[in-house]
């Protein structure tokens, strides 16, 4: 940065200094100005096209588009001019005209930048008396809702298929007031990241067909958490509604997603939802599952393994803290840990480098690699001997055959989960821990960047978070794990024994994340 | 044992409960005489309500007997008690209608908000009163309930008109 030229100018009275090249919006915001606009996106070639972003800049003929226009040594910028304010007025008067005003039946009502900008800078009431014009709403496949009434035509979703997926396939079509979005023929938005529209669409043009009359914006509770869906860890934000996960938006991480989230691990929350969940602590008692207390859980638990090899077999979805704390088990008790982790396609977004739906489905494949969990996704129960004690740390034997022989040799099996596995042999203990939405802990993604993650609603029953049990149950079988009281504590446990994580904290990763040591190469 | 108790000395025409009872007997009598009513012949006779009265709600219906709700959620979100219970959901020509739409009258404190935030007109508080039940919950009204009232519905306070009905 330091070789590139600054420039200085003032924007409301306000001194910044931007280096040569930045638009006067960006430079705007860099003062604390938030200039109204809508065809402009950081993330997207600018366009320019829906004239909301004029300001009032001294020496200038007219009015310049601020999204447009380089900032020039100097310069002076007035955006809440009488000037600017009048013209911006006709501008959201002009965009009012044919848009229907349905905001109470509009998904997007409360998040919309056309509802606020109107607010802010717009006429109270309408000067057209004329019919407004009538288009159906089209179904634009995949996700994506395409209500062309509230359509303001910023063209930001054209130039995302365009320039970042490379995929053309909307385009404006007609021209005047009869101009409107439309879709290749035969071509449907079904692209692996094609939804990401409907978080750019700045009114509630395109819509997601999930959140369809769902929820009003306003009653949603968000939270930065980190995308389960792959092994990317793209930055995202739960909403939740009364403790239900309604929907998961991108939250923007320059160094990771940028703005985007793909359609795969947008849809990919409703199991944070689901009901038939492990709730209680249970141990056998009299051949049967009964639910106890959790001091006497991890006792049965510290009885079964005692004298034993443990053979832990972790869920790439766990957060390093609970894979650290098994780790520290497994140490105690001299036995090896395996994951496995589910592929598929990967699915790269062109236009953003190092950005893709990863083939390892799974958040934290690499913090298990780190932690020295074995990847076995052949058969994750090779390593298990004869008399070993198998702890099951979450879904791991999806659709392995819990019956067959491979559990069988395990001398008892310590399920630490969200589920309790049906048909599974000789379960000592169960223990009930809660799933990523419920509750806090880092990921590490396939760059080694390791990204936290916070809780967005309660876990149910008497379900502990992961580091929570699994720091009790270590400490029960001996390895004391006194110090892991809070997950921070648990991650500086982390730091302090692991080289890969040496010097990382809660406090150093943030809400954006911070590299693990010898990472870095291939790193966005 | 003799306290220093001080005997007021006064008059006998401001101590004297003769010349009140009488008083008050006379006010009696001149009711007896004059029977300007102050008492209506409830059930028979009922109150006049004003135009604004705020009772107890009713959700108006389109002309095919749907409610004109359209699960916006502005009256949930303005409403003070937080007496609303709303879930939007889609009918099956795709329109957006309230799946649940319950208010329970005992946390309602009748402020009108409801009415004056409702984009639709649909929901409004009523000109009536008479609300007694025989169960607790009976006074959570549902979508169904609230449509099937028919008794008038209050009339909003026009600013332009601060002082009329």
């Amino acid at each position: 940065m330091s070789e590139q030229k600054l420039v200085n100018l003032t924007i409301e009275g306000r001194q910044v200094a931007v280096p040569e090249g930045t638009m006067i919006l960006e430079a705007a915001k860099q003062a604390g100005v938030l200039i109204p606009h809508y065809c402009y996106h950081p993330g997207l070639p600018v366009a320019g096209v829906c004239r909301m972003c004029l300001v009032e800049v001294e020496k200038m003929p007219k009015l310049a588009p601020s999204c447009a226009t380089a900032v020039g040594e100097g310069q002076v910028v007035h955006v809440y001019s009488e000037k600017a304010l009048e013209a911006r007025k006709g501008v959201l008067e002009l965009l009012l005209i044919n848009h229907p005003l349905d905001c109470p039946i509009c998904d997007q009502a409360g998040e919309c930048e056309l509802q606020d900008y109107t607010f802010q800078e717009g006429r109270a009431d309408s000067r057209y008396r004329e019919p407004k014009r009538f288009n159906p709403v089209e179904d634009f496949g995949g996700d994506v809702l395409y209500v062309t009434n509230r359509c303001i035509l910023c063209t930001r979703c054209v130039r995302f298929m365009d320039d970042v997926h490379q995929d053309p396939v909307l385009c404006v079509s007609e021209r005047g007031d009869r101009a409107m979005i439309a879709k290749a023929p035969d071509a449907d938005l079904t692209q692996p990241w094609a939804a990401n529209v409907i978080d750019l669409c700045p009114v509630g043009a395109l819509v997601s067909k999930d959140f369809l009359n769902k929820a009003r914006a306003w009653e949603l509770d968000r939270t930065a958490s980190v995308c389960t869906g792959c092994s990317q860890g793209c930055n995202s934000i739960l909403e939740t509604r009364d403790n239900v996960v309604v929907r998961q938006k991108p939250r923007s991480n320059e160094d990771v997603n940028k703005f985007y989230l793909c359609d795969a691990g947008r849809l990919d929350y409703r199991w944070m939802n689901r009901a038939d969940r492990l709730e209680v602590p249970k141990i056998a008692l009299a051949g049967a599952l009964s639910p106890v207390d959790w001091e006497i859980a991890y006792a049965e638990a510290a009885k079964a393994l005692a004298g034993k090899r443990a053979y832990v077999v972790a869920s790439p979805k766990l957060s390093n803290e609970a894979l650290f704390l098994l780790k520290r088990l497994i140490t105690k008790t001299g036995g090896e840990g395996a994951f496995r982790c589910a592929t598929g396609p990967e699915a790269p977004l062109p236009g953003v480098k190092d950005l893709a739906l990863r083939a390892d489905r799974a958040p934290n494949v690499q913090g298990a690699e780190l932690l020295g969990f074995a990847r076995r996704d052949a058969d994750v129960l090779s390593g298990l001997k004869d008399g070993d004690v198998l702890v099951l740390a979450d879904d791991v034997l999806e659709g392995v055959d819990a019956a067959a022989s491979a559990v069988a040799k395990a001398s008892a099996v310590i399920v630490v989960g969200t589920t309790l596995p049906l048909h599974l042999p000789k379960v000592a203990a169960a223990l009930p821990i809660a799933n990523v939405a419920e509750e806090e802990g880092t990921f590490t993604n396939l760059r080694g960047r390791v990204q936290r993650y916070l809780q967005a609603k309660a876990a149910p029953g008497l379900a502990r978070p992961s580091w929570y049990a699994l720091a009790d149950l270590a400490t029960a079988v001996g390895a004391d794990s006194n110090a892991c009281t809070l997950p921070s504590a648990t991650f500086a446990e982390l730091a302090a024994s692991e080289p890969a994580f040496a010097g990382l904290s809660y406090d150093l990763i943030g809400l954006r994340g911070a590299t693990v040591a010898g990472a870095g190469a291939g790193a966005a | 044992m003799a306290i220093n108790v001080k005997v007021m000395e006064r008059p006998v025409g401001e101590v004297s409960y003769v010349r009140a009872t009488l008083k008050g007997m006379m006010l009696t009598l001149k009711h007896l005489v004059d029977p300007h009513r102050v008492t209506i012949q409830y059930p028979e006779e009922k109150w006049d309500l004003s135009p604004r009265w705020r009772g107890t709600h009713r959700m108006l219906t389109t002309e095919d007997g749907k409610a004109k709700c359209v699960a916006c959620g502005l009256c949930p979100t303005v409403c003070p008690a937080n007496c609303i219970k709303l879930v939007p959901g889609e009918d099956e020509e795709g329109n957006r209608y309230p799946l649940v739409f319950e208010i329970d009258e005992f946390r309602c404190i009748f402020c009108g908000y409801c009415q004056e935030v409702c984009p639709e007109e649909a929901i409004h508080l009523g000109r009536h009163y008479e609300n007694a039940e025989f169960r607790r919950d009976r006074f959570v009204y549902d979508l169904e309930r609230l449509t099937a009232q028919t008794h008038p519905v209050s009339e909003l306070w026009d600013p332009a008109h601060p002082k009329g009905e």
